[in-house]
């Protein structure tokens, strides 16, 4: 135990930071030494580099965790200050399949899920996640072994079946914050059932750590999280900008800390360094990509393992995606989390959730922010691994095209699954609807 | 005939009708106040109309045959729809009609608290049947009274130890599966007190001795669709001796002999009482454990996993049911079927040679 507990402090205040020391510098050495590339983007975000120290050094510390501190694997929706505030170390298995995608390891990780009898209609991320928990294998070194898992039905029931496996599989107790679905406006005892489910779960999160919850470290656990949740939507509205400073494609990545380190100061100190940096990107006319004839809405979940291809190939052509209802979920907290009242504006915040309210206000949602961004169009991801996300999508193409006039894509790929898309028809599909542009 | 029936509730009785889509709600509390409930499993068959499109391919056929079927005006004799939180889809259905169309009428919505029966859970379930009665109420205009609720409560509690009973002695019954089954399943439309009776009479023809021969099997899905599948196991030498259909056995809640006097808390009673469902995400180690238990206490021979296309919730337990009955050397066949008319021949083949399989484990009579 206090061996590994040096280990756990020792990577994260000593190795992890000389490495991405070391990593800065060997970029550093390696861009001096580049040729400029010719692409279609606009320079580089520096914040990018910081960005990838944050998260290497989060799954770098994680290897060593379980035995020194505390560990939970939550879903990306659950009200993770809790955890926080009690010095448990958080994984996303979430994050974690979206970075096995990105590096194109969810065929390989996904099939031992698989072959133990998951079927390939379920979702892509849960077969990673369970794929990795049979196999070990990780992009991340090692992922460590939770002493709880802890769901919150918020984004989806999915995450529920999936989570109960997890919990299986690796026989740890797991604990559930059951959000009831809104249709319309919220019910007090819907709230009042969320909230308890809350006590519930700081009940079990003490027992298992063996610690007490610190109400004044909740409460700046959850000040933190209302002020990264608000920096987080002052950078996505930047690009309101024409051109806008970034693309909706550098968005999903620069989400990763809001969603996994939200509540810590340094989530909020990266946002604060994003935010500047787009702001005199602005100022200096400086666009995500070099020639933004058209901009575009992206719905849904990002397609990972395409990300880069899709954004370049749209961006060649002078298209790009200021605005995404997947980055704008994690934006659309700030204004209800109150600090003074922490379990109980947590029940609201984390029950308001996008996913988690009826199509009326996705539909009210997605226009508002076509309005603001100004989008002439929109790509709506259908997502084969994500049915709550995509139901509703074909009735909202058709609205978006008569009410506002604006050309839409529905176009039926996989978050995480390469084996679920046709490329080439996906491409072909994506270059027909900006040709239709040109008109 | 249904349809019918339904006009004849209406006309004669001044019934209410709901359509109700799958799985888990407290029926006690439509009964208590009037109100035929017709559920709705797709329907089966080819799709009408174009409404389905509405729903990508991808997505469960018990959601998209049930837009095709509303939104088609098909759904014009009910007062009103109700819709259990069984799943996302369904969800996503529960706000696509009313929201962008296919549905004017009245909604009715029940969402059952998910997990583990937790403190917090207990005291939201009560809440939450309180906003479905109040709900029930404003579309029936009338007042429940605890007298008529505990009296529907005492009748579905009748129902269900019948039920449990005939499911129990099922091989005692000369009867093919296929027609148990068309009469266990009207309990999806009928008035509770005309299941009653008809479950009497099934019961009445229970007899002492076995009357059944061949490869017992225990069936586990969501609902058994196409039907003919009891046909081809049975001609196939097989028979039903367990079920754990979410549409059928996971809705027979075992509560029945030490209600509470509160006819509210005795609602909740039942519905802690059902077995282990995956739409309800009950503990998947408990389930495990209930389904091995049901199949060892029938003396089955082999398992069939009949789910519906895309149905998440169970497509995410079957790994771990597969593995335990591995486990256990005993046969295990997992088919998915789309609410179409009737089996297709492959299926029936892959059934007929599990069915040979299973035998070669030891008959059961």
């Amino acid at each position: 135990m206090i061996t590994r507990k040096i280990q756990y402090q020792m990577a994260k205040r000593a190795v992890g930071p000389f490495l991405m020391a070391l990593d800065r510098w060997q970029s550093a050495q390696k861009s001096r030494k580049r040729k400029p590339r010719e692409t279609p983007f606009g320079p580089p975000l520096q914040s990018v580099q910081k960005l990838k120290e944050i998260m290497t050094l989060n799954y770098f510390e994680g290897r060593y965790a379980d035995g020194a501190v505390p560990v939970a694997w939550v879903t990306s929706g659950f009200p993770a200050e809790v955890f926080f505030a009690l010095g448990f170390h958080v994984v996303y298995p979430e994050n974690h399949a979206a970075l096995c995608s990105t590096r194109h390891k969810v065929p390989e990780i996904a099939e031992f899920a698989e072959r133990d009898g998951l079927s390939r209609d379920v979702c892509s991320y849960a077969r990673t996640d369970i794929g990795s928990v049979i196999s070990g294998k990780t992009p991340v070194g090692r992922l460590p072994k939770p002493d709880m898992i802890a769901c919150c039905t918020n984004i989806c029931q999915t995450v529920l079946y999936w989570y109960r496996n997890l919990a299986e599989y690796l026989n740890v107790p797991l604990v559930l914050v059951d959000t009831p679905f809104m249709y319309g406006g919220t019910r007090e005892h819907h709230l009042d059932y969320v909230s308890a489910q809350l006590g519930e779960v700081i009940e079990a999160a003490e027992r298992i750590s063996g610690r007490r919850m610190d109400a004044e470290k909740l409460a700046r656990v959850v000040e933190n999280a209302r002020d990264g949740s608000r920096l987080w939507g002052e950078c996505l509205a930047i690009s309101q900008a024409r051109p806008a400073p970034w693309t909706g494609i550098d968005t999903f990545f620069h989400i990763a800390p809001i969603v996994t380190i939200r509540g810590t100061e340094t989530c909020n100190e990266y946002y604060r360094m994003l935010k500047d940096e787009l702001t005199e990107r602005v100022k200096a006319g400086v666009g995500g990509i070099k020639n933004e004839k058209h901009r575009l809405l992206w719905d849904n979940l990002p397609i990972w393992f395409k990300v880069r291809e899709h954004s370049t190939m749209t961006a060649e052509r002078g298209f790009n995606f200021v605005c995404a209802t997947y980055s704008n979920a994690w934006a659309e907290a700030g204004d209800l989390i109150d600090p003074s009242h922490p379990l109980e504006s947590a029940a609201k915040t984390y029950t308001y959730v996008y996913l988690n309210r009826d199509l009326d206000n996705r539909l009210k949602t997605t226009v508002d922010l076509a309005k603001s961004f100004g989008v002439d169009g929109a790509v709506l991801h259908s997502d084969r691994s994500c049915k709550p996300y995509s139901v509703g999508q074909v009735d909202v193409k058709e609205r978006l095209q008569k009410d506002m006039n604006i050309r839409v894509l529905l176009l039926e790929a996989d978050h995480a699954d390469e084996r679920s898309l046709s490329g080439e028809q996906a491409e072909m599909r994506l270059l027909a609807f900006m040709e239709n542009f040109n008109d | 005939m249904r349809k019918e029936y339904i006009d004849r509730q209406k006309r004669e009785f001044g019934r209410k009708v709901v359509i109700s889509l799958p799985i888990h709600y407290p029926k006690e509390i439509l009964t208590a106040l009037d109100v035929l409930c017709v559920e709705l499993w797709g329907p089966p068959g080819e799709i009408s109309g174009n409404q389905a499109g509405r729903i990508q391919t991808y997505v469960c056929p018990v959601v998209r045959k049930a837009l095709a079927f509303i939104a088609g005006g098909h759904a014009s004799e009910a007062d009103a729809l109700l819709f259990p939180h069984t799943c996302d889809s369904i969800q996503g259905l529960a706000s696509l009609l009313p929201d962008f169309g296919g549905w004017n009428g009245p909604v009715l919505r029940f969402i059952h608290p998910k997990g583990e029966r937790r403190a917090s859970s207990e005291v939201y379930l009560v809440r939450e049947i309180e906003a479905f009665i109040a709900q029930v109420e404003t579309l029936t205009g009338k007042k429940l009274e605890p007298a008529r609720l505990s009296s529907a409560v005492k009748l579905h509690a009748e129902i269900d130890a019948l039920k449990l009973r005939i499911l129990k002695l099922r091989r005692n019954i000369d009867m093919r599966d296929s027609e148990l089954y068309a009469i266990l399943r009207r309990g999806e439309w009928l008035w509770p007190e005309d299941h009653m009776a008809e479950l009497k009479e099934l019961a009445s023809k229970i007899s002492d001795k076995p009357q059944k021969k061949g490869v017992a099997l225990m069936l586990s899905g969501i609902v058994p669709e196409p039907m003919d599948i009891f046909d081809v196991l049975e001609n196939a030498g097989a028979f039903i001796v367990a079920d754990d259909y979410a549409a059928i056995g996971r809705r027979i809640s075992s509560s029945s002999a030490e209600l509470p006097d509160n006819p509210l808390q005795a609602v909740i009673e039942r519905y802690f009482a059902l077995p282990p469902c995956s739409t309800r995400s009950s503990d998947l180690a408990g389930r495990v454990e209930y389904l091995t238990g049901l199949y060892s206490q029938n003396g089955a021979a082999g398992l069939v996993l009949h789910n519906v296309k895309f149905c998440e919730p169970e497509m995410f337990d079957v790994a771990m049911i597969k593995k335990r009955f591995a486990a256990m050397n005993s046969p295990v066949l997992y088919v998915e079927t789309e609410l179409e008319k009737q089996l297709s021949g492959q299926l029936s083949t892959r059934l007929e040679a599990f069915v040979e399989m299973a035998s070669k484990g030891g008959e059961s009579e």
